[in-house]
């Protein structure tokens, strides 16, 4: 009797068993399924923000001290603007740049400098809808690189939330209160001007406020996994901050 | 009877619970299993993710560190400059730093030997940049880093994981340009900078030098970083004499030698740092007017004129206007040139805005900078400066925008500049000297406003009669190491890729 009592009980506690291990490999392949999307998500926009902040680094690279006459070997300022790219004639920004703006960065650069027949570049950086663009262009004089980086635009990281809707932003609010402090949309890109003394946002600086100035970028990327919290049914998004210190001349 | 019956009913109840909580018990710690796995599962994802970004945000800052340890090395006025703490690492300053000599600052860990640490880390980019086995062929020296010398070597602190900085010259050719578009990139000879861009010519300006740094970290992260970097001296104004006062036919300058002191002589008879005759001869005394010239001879008792010696002959003084810059030569450029000095001052006292009356500040003040014939300072006195009774020695640049009061109880070494009231008086005893030179210009009113116009105003030196002392003499050594320490600037700064 106590053997068979026995097996009972070991049978009742294997099909235990095999539903708690059932179980626990779907939520598990839910969860999984959530994990790899938001670590992917994390991690491209982990790369891509090292990107950005390496090309900010970058930026104005070679300097105009390097001589010569040709402006596609150097780099007249660190960051392009438009409308009206002329040096030294800037725009404002949050004023009258369309680029640089809280969703749109133009780097001027020679990413690739120990190749004899490289020369500068544009780098454009770009929200479009929730995708973040990246883009490269050779530096044309007299050109505006706005207009030609827009032809080489490609995706670089997906599901951007940072210029959401008032809605969505109320929702990410709800489940993450610390994040879009203002209820308004977070700019990707946050700058700082040289001035004569300490820098300052830019858009504090005065005449001082030209992308020529621009002396530090902060780079804020906030990216939701495509599917809700497993657990919770709320969205799931990360917010990944970085900056990029301009070190070359400005001009 | 019936007690035995009840007995066994309880025993048999006792026994069938017994599997029940053997059932519970598994359930619940199966269960508490499953969350348990799931939640290390979930926190190494983010740690994961945590560790990647300190790493590659930690190595771009350890790469950056030796950058900046070896541009601040470069300056001769920084405590740990290689001047000072690693003699023949670099060429003397000013010397050229040849194609083919490359200085490593080696910063090996704890359990690193800097021996090894070219080996275990190589430099494969000085090759990329200057042509395969250039490295084999190069002259190459190293020293250790702050982190590896007294005494930081002595604290329990772990340094920035950079492995090494190297400096060296550049080329045309290392650095892909043509700088003086002669469609051949030079490879031996030497990039300079004028201030504005690169040359092959060496008497344009400063050298450029290149700085680059590898930083390693424990977990194979590595990052290298490169500078371009030059001094910027500050212009002086050339020291065509001993002394030399401002005016201008409006506004002449005043000298009043100590007339009872047979011994004060200002002499252009150039010595060297130990005072030695160079056997190069400056003026003793220049002006900028004929007219100075007369008063400041009339100011010398006639029977000591014959010691103001120097280029021409006793008394030595002489109109230097034709040789003067004249981008110095009114009261805005001068005034505009103290400013600069300012700001890469030293010592500024007292710190704050200038104000006017302008305080006074004693000779007290400068004691605690500690200044010597190694650490030669740049000090700005936003005031009057009085170092009556003062008995220490002075050495390095001097700037005061007030009024001057000397004490022959002081031997200065280097340069003295009086710019903005253009006063100097004195009255005591003892018997030192200036080693160097001296000018003296007045730019600003009493109130402390700029003179209008392009006339600079007439600079004043009045020592009383029974004023001790031996007066200036010349010293171009004291004047070359007291050129205000200039920065070495950041030309240009980029990431190379790995």
């Amino acid at each position: 009797m106590n053997a068979v009592k026995l097996i009972i009980a070991a049978v009742l506690v294997a099909i235990n068993a095999f539903f708690v291990i059932a179980e626990y490999a779907l939520v598990r392949s839910r969860r999984a399924r959530l994990e790899v999307m938001a670590e992917e998500g994390a991690k491209g926009a982990r790369l891509a923000l090292d990107q950005i902040v390496r090309d900010v680094n970058d930026a104005g690279y070679p300097p105009p001290t390097y001589a010569g006459t040709d402006p596609t070997k150097f780099a007249s300022t660190p960051f392009a603007w438009s409308p009206n790219y002329t040096v030294p004639t800037t725009c404002t920004i949050d004023g009258s740049c369309i680029t640089p703006g809280d969703f749109d960065i133009i780097i001027e650069t020679n990413p690739t400098p120990q190749d004899p027949t490289s020369q500068v570049q544009w780098i454009r950086y770009q929200l479009q809808g929730t995708t973040l663009m990246r883009g490269a262009a050779l530096k044309q004089p007299g050109n505006d690189p706005a207009i030609d980086t827009a032809a080489f635009l490609a995706p670089l990281v997906q599901n951007v939330v940072n210029n959401s809707s008032a809605a969505q932003i109320a929702q990410y609010q709800a489940a993450y209160p610390g994040m879009f402090p203002t209820g308004n949309p977070v700019p990707i890109f946050s700058y700082s001007c040289d001035t004569g003394n300490v820098p300052l946002a830019c858009t504090a600086a005065g005449i001082d406020n030209s992308p020529a100035n621009i002396r530090d970028v902060v780079v804020t990327l906030i990216v939701a996994t495509a599917l809700p919290d497993a657990t919770t049914g709320e969205p799931r998004i990360v917010q990944l901050v970085g900056r990029g210190r301009r070190i070359n001349p400005n001009q | 009877m019936q007690i035995e019956i009840q007995g066994r009913r309880t025993h048999r109840k006792r026994r069938t619970d017994e599997g029940i909580a053997l059932l519970i018990s598994i359930f619940v710690l199966l269960l508490i299993s499953v969350v348990a796995i799931a939640l290390v599962v979930s926190s190494g994802t983010e740690s994961a993710l945590a560790g990647n970004y300190r790493s590659s945000t930690g190595v771009y800052y350890a790469a950056l560190s030796g950058l900046e340890e070896a541009r601040g090395r470069l300056l001769a006025k920084n405590p740990d400059s290689f001047t000072t703490t690693a003699p023949g690492f670099l060429p003397s300053p000013g010397t050229t730093l040849a194609i083919g000599s490359v200085a490593y600052v080696l910063n090996p860990g704890p359990t690193e030997v800097a021996a090894n640490i070219l080996t275990t880390y190589p430099d494969t980019e000085y090759d990329n940049e200057f042509g395969g086995g250039s490295l084999a062929g190069a002259t190459v020296t190293t020293t250790n880093s702050v982190w590896n010398q007294t005494p930081l070597n002595g604290l329990n602190i772990p340094g920035p994981l950079y492995k090494w900085a190297r400096i060296n010259a550049v080329s045309e050719k290392s650095l892909n340009i043509d700088v003086d578009a002669d469609g051949n990139p030079d490879s031996i000879t030497p990039l300079y900078y004028d201030g504005a861009h690169f040359s092959n010519n060496p008497t344009v300006g400063p050298q450029v030098l290149e700085i680059t740094s590898l930083a390693a970290l424990p977990n194979g992260s590595q990052k290298l970083l490169q500078y371009l970097a030059a001094p910027v001296p500050i212009t002086l104004p050339p020291f065509l004499g001993a002394l030399t006062l401002s005016g201008s036919p409006a506004n002449g300058a005043a000298f009043h030698a100590p007339a009872s002191n047979s011994l004060y002589a200002i002499k252009g008879n150039d010595q060297d740092c130990n005072g030695s005759l160079t056997g190069l001869n400056y003026l003793a005394v220049g002006v900028f007017t004929n007219a100075d010239k007369n008063a400041v001879i009339n100011g010398i008792p006639p029977p000591v004129r014959a010691s103001y010696t120097g280029f021409n002959s006793a008394p030595d003084v002489a109109n230097i206007t034709p040789a003067f810059p004249a981008s110095l030569e009114t009261p805005s450029q001068l005034d505009a040139l103290a400013q600069t000095i300012a700001q890469s001052a030293d010592v500024t006292i007292p710190s704050g805005p200038i104000t006017y009356p302008l305080p006074t500040v004693t000779g007290s003040a400068l004691t605690p900078l500690g200044m010597s014939s190694t650490n030669l300072l740049t000090v700005v006195v936003n005031g009057n400066l009085d170092i009556s009774n003062w008995s220490n020695d002075g050495y390095g640049l001097l700037l005061v925008i007030g009024k001057f009061t000397y004490d022959p109880d002081t031997t200065w070494n280097g340069i003295i500049l009086v710019i903005g009231q253009g006063q100097v008086d004195g009255s005591h005893a003892q018997f030192k000297e200036i080693n160097g030179a001296m000018l003296v210009a007045k730019t600003r009113n009493s109130a402390g406003n700029l003179l209008p116009g392009s006339n600079l105003g007439g600079a004043s030196v009045q020592f009383s009669d029974s004023m001790q002392g031996y007066g200036v003499r010349y010293s171009n050594c004291w004047i070359q190491k007291s050129q205000p320490s200039s920065n070495f600037k950041i030309l240009s700064f980029h990431e190379i890729s790995q």
